[in-house]
């Protein structure tokens, strides 16, 4: 019996995760290909985050892997969003980074 | 579709090895062939990575080699969508009377698709790595670890599972952000897809400032025993120095309890000898184990200890660049049925092969 009620409670907090996430998910929301910055400080401040993100993510489990050509690091940092579950603005700055 | 009738597909297809295989095939070929079939603008490449190494294992005196080959297959579909899979083929070969004798092992650690429904959550099915702790799910490549011998805890909640999981990471303040994973296992039989009957999840929070991160897991076996597993991490990687402080701990109501301490410190701020220093790291883990009510036929099924035990490790890894690296290792392993020490040395690489052109159009 409490397995079942385990069973109940976990669909049910499934369910209300699914239903949240989805629901407060915006129409547009394609993953990186990045928004390109539209000025010089723009990009600076997005190289910095991105250095800063990049650091903090992937120094988490392994030695800095050096820069791949962009389409191989987009596989990459999807990869990475799913297995290290970094967020999706650390995911957009991170590949901003590696690919300047 | 309901959750009894996604059961009943899974079950159907993962009882014959064939069907399996076929599915598998048929996925990661309608993904490739979607993928090279799309402009390149930009768009992520399918890769075949992974990594593959040769390890020698000296343990209690008796010397072992351990050929690693672990393949991984990442196919991009559009932009919500990732196939991925990870298989592995190991062997153990000692020395019997004058000659080299052992076994090769094959395991498919993970065959899933992943869809990135939005920045909240990612829907995964398929065969994926059971997320407790987080040494199974980030640190196991051999071209990550810092020790190549795994944790004494390791086979506690660990290991893979054939059903579906939700998870995610989200920053739930600009100081915070929040990852979280929960699962459904169906039990299966089939050699290369074994899994429990089981759910659980992981939930953890990372202070990208300090940079720590802790986090805990919990799992709930639906067979069997129906035992209970609980676990705790911590990690962080201080801003001033290159030192990566890790530890796990784990409770199971079957497979007893334990936990891991590990301290890796890069010599790049070394002063002298730069040229060679800052491609060198010091490692060392100190680790207890306690094996509970769990008795010594089923710590041989688990691979887990025969009685409660205590090591100590102390290594050097040597970074030749990004991605392959060779190691050493030193343990002493005390334990009431008997003292050993624990060699390890080898070398490891990861290697990304693009199945497609790089350059971007």
């Amino acid at each position: 019996m409490k397995y079942r009620i385990s069973i109940v409670a976990l669909l049910a907090m499934v369910a209300s995760w699914t239903l949240f996430a989805f629901a407060r998910a915006p129409k547009n929301n394609t993953l990186p290909t990045v928004n390109a910055p539209t000025t010089a400080e723009q990009a600076d401040s997005m190289r910095v985050e991105g250095e800063k993100r990049f650091h903090a993510n992937c120094g988490r489990c392994h030695m800095s892997p050096h820069k791949f050509s962009p389409r191989i690091m987009a596989t990459a940092v999807r990869h990475m969003r799913v297995r290290a579950t970094i967020t999706d603005e650390d995911m957009r700055l991170i590949l901003f980074y590696m690919n300047e | 579709m309901s959750s009894m009738h996604t059961t009943w597909c899974l079950r159907y297809l993962l009882r014959s090895r064939r069907r399996s295989c076929a599915l598998a095939a048929a996925v990661l070929a309608l993904s490739l062939g979607m993928s090279f079939g799309q402009t390149t603008e930009g768009r992520p490449v399918p890769l075949f990575t992974g990594s593959v190494g040769f390890l020698t294992n000296v343990d209690n005196g008796v010397p072992e080699l351990q050929p690693i080959f672990a393949p991984v297959v990442l196919a991009p579909i559009g932009d919500h969508w990732l196939i991925e899979s990870r298989g592995e083929f190991s062997g153990e070969f000692d020395p019997r009377n004058g000659r080299l004798a052992g076994q090769l092992d094959k395991e498919l650690d993970y065959a899933q698709i992943d869809y990135i429904g939005s920045r909240y959550v990612t829907v995964t099915a398929g065969r994926f790595l059971t997320p407790f702790g987080i040494y199974n799910e980030r640190l196991y490549p051999i071209w990550i670890r810092k020790i190549e011998t795994l944790p004494l805890i390791f086979p506690i909640g660990t290991g893979s599972s054939d059903g579906f999981m939700l998870r995610g990471g989200f920053a739930v303040s600009p100081q915070v952000s929040l990852n979280y994973a929960t699962y459904f296992s169906v039990m299966s039989n089939t050699a290369v897809l074994d899994s429990d009957r089981l759910t659980g999840g992981r939930i953890g929070l990372f202070l990208p400032g300090p940079r720590v991160e802790v986090g805990a897991s919990f799992q709930q076996l639906l067979q069997e025993d129906r035992s209970r597993s609980t676990g705790f991490h911590f990690a962080w990687q201080p801003n001033s120095i290159p030192l990566n402080l890790r530890s796990e701990y784990a409770w199971s109501g079957a497979k007893g309890s334990g936990y891991w301490v590990e301290a890796a410190l890069g010599l790049a701020q070394v002063s002298r000898w730069q040229h060679t220093l800052r491609h060198v790291e010091l490692v060392g883990r100190g680790q207890q184990y306690f094996v509970g009510n769990l008795d010594s036929a089923d710590s041989q099924e688990y691979g887990l200890p025969q009685a409660n035990t205590n090591e100590g490790e102390f290594g050097v890894n040597y970074y030749f660049r990004d991605g392959m690296k060779g190691t050493f290792s030193y343990g002493r392993q005390l334990s009431s049925l008997g003292n050993a020490n624990v060699w390890t040395f080898g070398i490891a690489y990861r290697f990304v092969l693009p199945m497609g052109r790089t350059e971007v159009q």
